[in-house]
């Protein structure tokens, strides 16, 4: 190969098989004869096969403090040291939680009389109209996951007291009545903003409840 | 950059709770929209550092997130949201390119010949000094390298994200890998 070996700049062409065959017949006969552009022809084989070996890693420090404080989201509480262990007084105080959510997915179901203001326990922000069928897009996943949290939770359902196993199936019900009730709702509006807003919380809650319900029969 | 939807699959992948969390990040759940930054932040990351360096890699992380909450509402789920999220952070970072306008201290390329080696598999260092030499190379050498032979993008398609021809890119690509070829090379033979 020299300074003016016209195959030079095409090299890595032909390692990725993308010369015209014409060029290609014309090149291997070159490298039948010149060992430089053999020797290049093959380190730029394992260069690239070398690439596709990167592995991704993450960054030495956590970004989400700063990205969370930049768009507006709450600061976080630092985690507790001791692994959090659920009791029946929180699992209970969990399910007034969902009565109270209940109570915004009945007013959900009546809102088409008039505007309601509903007391939900937390804060909905703004939805961007254009994201709402979303929830709605979500509840594939959100089904999968809640038959895989009941599928444990009846199979260790005989490790939680009777009074927990009865709270949590009290919550569960008013939990599913109320996403019964978004759902409906969304079927004949499935562009209110509010109610995939809401849909999508209930659909959280049941989620959390269900995984702390399943932490707690785990460590029984 | 209004709808950073694919053109191609990506190598990221959603995860199985992705849908959830993203529906609740569309409502204002930050907490849903953290989950979703950890699943896929060592992928927006290691993107970050190949195609900006290692000095800004963190801030250019930072932008892309913020960036993604912003466009949450442009999400539709046509896509899984790992790869529209990585769509999105290709085009801001080369958008952050063009801005920063930075170049850096260039490998120059040698006429050394290279020994063949007989290795099966990369060693580690290798892998290694391919990631610091990939930060060296000049920026749009870089950036072409990175889409092209880690990211796994098409000359067309980055000819139509940095509107360049198709034969720019080509020749971006093949003076990207002789630099890397010069650079790596010498460091082998130091460790035999």
């Amino acid at each position: 190969m020299t300074d003016r070996d016209p195959w030079t700049a095409r090299l890595s062409e032909y390692v990725d098989g993308e010369l015209a065959a014409d060029e290609r017949v014309e090149l291997e006969r070159h490298l039948t004869i010149c060992g430089e552009c053999r020797t290049i022809v093959a380190d730029l084989g394992r260069l690239r096969d070398l690439a596709a070996t990167l592995v991704d890693r993450e960054p030495d420090r956590d970004l989400w403090p700063a990205i969370n404080a930049r768009i507006g989201g709450e600061p976080r509480v630092l985690p507790l040291r001791r692994r959090w262990a659920f009791t029946l007084p929180q699992l209970a105080a969990a399910a007034v939680l969902m009565l109270v959510v209940g109570a915004g997915g009945a007013a959900v179901a009546l809102r088409g009389n008039g505007p309601t203001t509903v007391a939900g326990p937390a804060a909905i922000g703004p939805v961007d109209p254009a994201a709402v069928p979303i929830a709605l897009a979500a509840s594939t996943s959100f089904d999968h996951a809640v038959a895989e949290l009941e599928q444990v939770l009846a199979e260790r359902r005989d490790r939680l007291d009777t009074a927990t196993v009865r709270v949590l199936e009290q919550s569960l019900r008013t939990i599913d009545r109320a996403l019964a009730q978004a759902r409906a709702a969304l079927v004949t509006d499935p562009n209110d903003a509010y109610l995939n807003a809401h849909l999508a919380e209930t659909m959280r809650r049941k989620l959390n409840l269900m995984r702390r319900a399943a932490t707690l029969v785990a460590a029984s | 950059m209004d709808d950073p939807t694919p053109a191609v699959d990506s190598p990221i992948r959603a995860g199985p709770d992705d849908a959830v969390d993203v529906a609740l990040a569309q409502s204002g759940d930050t907490q849903a929209f953290e989950r979703l930054y950890r699943a896929h932040v060592g992928r927006v990351f290691s993107l970050a550092r190949r195609m900006m360096g290692p000095e800004t890699a963190e801030e250019a992380t930072q932008d892309v997130f913020v960036r993604a909450w912003e466009k949450l509402g442009s999400f539709r789920g046509e896509a899984a949201f790992g790869t529209w999220l990585h769509r999105l952070a290709v085009n801001l970072l080369l958008s952050q390119r063009s801005r920063l306008g930075r170049d850096r201290a260039r490998l120059e390329p040698t006429d050394d010949a290279l020994e063949h080696r007989s290795g099966r598999g990369p060693r580690p260092e290798l892998v290694m000094d391919l990631e610091t030499a990939i930060g060296r190379l000049p920026q749009g050498a870089r950036q072409i390298f990175v889409l092209h032979d880690v990211e796994g993008y098409k000359h067309e398609e980055i000819g139509a994200q940095l509107g360049i021809a198709v034969g720019t890119s080509k020749a971006q690509l093949h003076r990207a890998r002789m630099l890397l070829r010069s650079h790596l090379e010498p460091q082998a033979k130091e460790r035999m």
